[in-house]
């Protein structure tokens, strides 16, 4: 048996530890914890919710619908396996992942006529990034610290770090290479 | 619409031992009536030194800083004094300066200078403002040198709002040794901003200090990245490299 593994497969088996639901409810439940910049696709998301049941972890059963009686839909429920799957999964850890693959493999095999190219791409990518904060959602800054809000908090504060960490080197890159480049060919 | 303040195509520079380091170039963006603009950079990218051009306090080498579509070049001191007195707001929240054994409510009621009102009215302003920022009447009478690093930041926006500017630039406000106090405050400065209907500029080390912003940008090299097209200036910097660099990078040639 496979443990919760990958950062949206353990995510996605916590939620269901922490209520049971049907594959949208799960995928929507994802982009409200984990917000907008995780880019989550829900086919994604069923694509994981049935590795889950082939790995024993979740239970899938088709259940009516609350508006329809007639009609059913499939309810995801963790197995007995679920809670010790997920305590593995948040003892784990984990290499740091590679980012911004695309750009770095570029970077990599790079020679002096592309550098021009990749100052756009490295442009374009601190513009991404800069729109990719813009989606996180602002902290309430409310007074009640409830586990919830603390959690939600250092998820934004993550995602922030990340990004912050991204546009530096991104800005620190092009400044490298402009350095380099001759005048004439700017 | 006549945007709030312009920034077209500005340059600076400032010397450098024997020569001239290029601080900012070619830089363009706009604040609306409205609008909050987040500016994020790190140490000595010249993020300070465009809030400065901003509040007219210094002045650009090459292109034109406007506000509500007027040169501030074209402005006297006297004029850009009274500028900052009013309709714009300057807060460098690393800059606490009260005068000795000063109260809370006086030094608010001091940036309102000497603009026509009483004294009792200034006062009365000034503790409208505290009350704004969630300080309490209690605090104003307080001495502004006993007050917490948290507390000043907020005295410091109570003296900026006094004056109702239509636009407020802020250096830096992530100064608050408390995470929660400097959650607040952000959200303060935005709903504020919104409800006034004022143009916020903010510039920051910490991109978490800008959440929220509806238009946000980076600084490196003293161009701008910007989440807005209009805000973005070429990728290309015409900076030549010093004498020094270009020679160590040359051998391999």
């Amino acid at each position: 048996m496979q443990g919760a593994s990958t950062p949206l497969r353990g995510a996605l088996l916590g939620l269901a530890l922490e209520r049971p639901g049907h594959g949208g409810d799960l995928a929507s439940r994802l982009v409200a914890r984990l917000g907008d910049t995780w880019r989550i696709d829900t086919n994604d998301v069923y694509r994981l919710l049935d590795q889950l049941v082939a790995d024993g972890l979740l239970d899938a059963h088709e259940e009516p619908r609350r508006e329809n009686r007639r009609r059913t839909r499939m309810v995801y429920r963790p197995t007995d396996q679920a809670e010790s799957a997920m305590t593995a999964w948040m003892e784990t850890l984990l290499p740091r992942e590679p980012v911004r693959l695309g750009l770095h493999a570029k970077l990599a095999v790079a020679r002096d006529q592309d550098a021009p190219r990749l100052l756009v791409a490295l442009l374009e990518y601190e513009r991404e990034c800069l729109r990719l904060a813009q989606l996180v959602a602002p902290e309430s800054g409310t007074q009640q610290r409830s586990w919830a809000a603390l959690v939600m908090d250092c998820t934004r504060d993550a995602v922030w770090g990340q990004l912050q960490t991204d546009i530096d080197w991104a800005a620190r890159t092009r400044r490298r290479i402009n350095e380099r480049m001759p005048v004439q060919s700017r | 619409m006549t945007p709030l303040l312009s920034f077209a195509n500005v340059g600076k520079r400032f010397p450098d031992g024997g020569r001239e380091i290029t601080v900012l170039d070619g830089v363009s963006f706009e604040v609306q009536r409205g609008t909050f603009v987040g500016l994020y950079g790190g140490r000595r990218t010249g993020k300070s030194t465009l809030l400065r051009l901003a509040a007219g306090i210094e002045a650009p080498d090459t292109g034109t800083v406007r506000f509500q579509g007027r040169a501030l070049i074209e402005m006297t001191g006297a004029q850009r004094v009274r500028l900052l007195r009013g309709a714009l707001a300057f807060m460098a929240c690393g800059d606490w300066r009260p005068n000795l054994g000063e109260s809370v409510v006086d030094h608010v009621a001091m940036s309102l200078g000497s603009d026509g009102l009483t004294v009792r009215d200034a006062r009365r302003r000034a503790l409208g403002a505290l009350d704004l920022v969630g300080l309490s009447a209690t605090s104003g009478s307080e001495p502004a040198d006993s007050l917490s690093l948290s507390e000043r930041t907020l005295v410091m926006l109570a003296r900026a709002l006094v004056r109702e500017p239509g636009l407020l630039l802020v250096d830096e406000p992530a100064v608050m040794p408390n995470l929660g106090d400097r959650g607040r405050f952000y959200r303060l400065l935005r709903e504020l901003a919104s409800e006034r209907a004022m143009g916020l500029l903010v510039v920051s080390e910490e991109i978490g200090a800008l959440q929220g912003a509806d238009v946000l940008m980076s600084i490196s090299d003293g161009s701008l990245c910007s989440t807005e097209e209009q805000g973005t200036v070429v990728p290309l910097p015409r900076r030549a490299p010093s004498p020094a660099a270009a020679r160590s990078e040359r051998p391999g040639r």
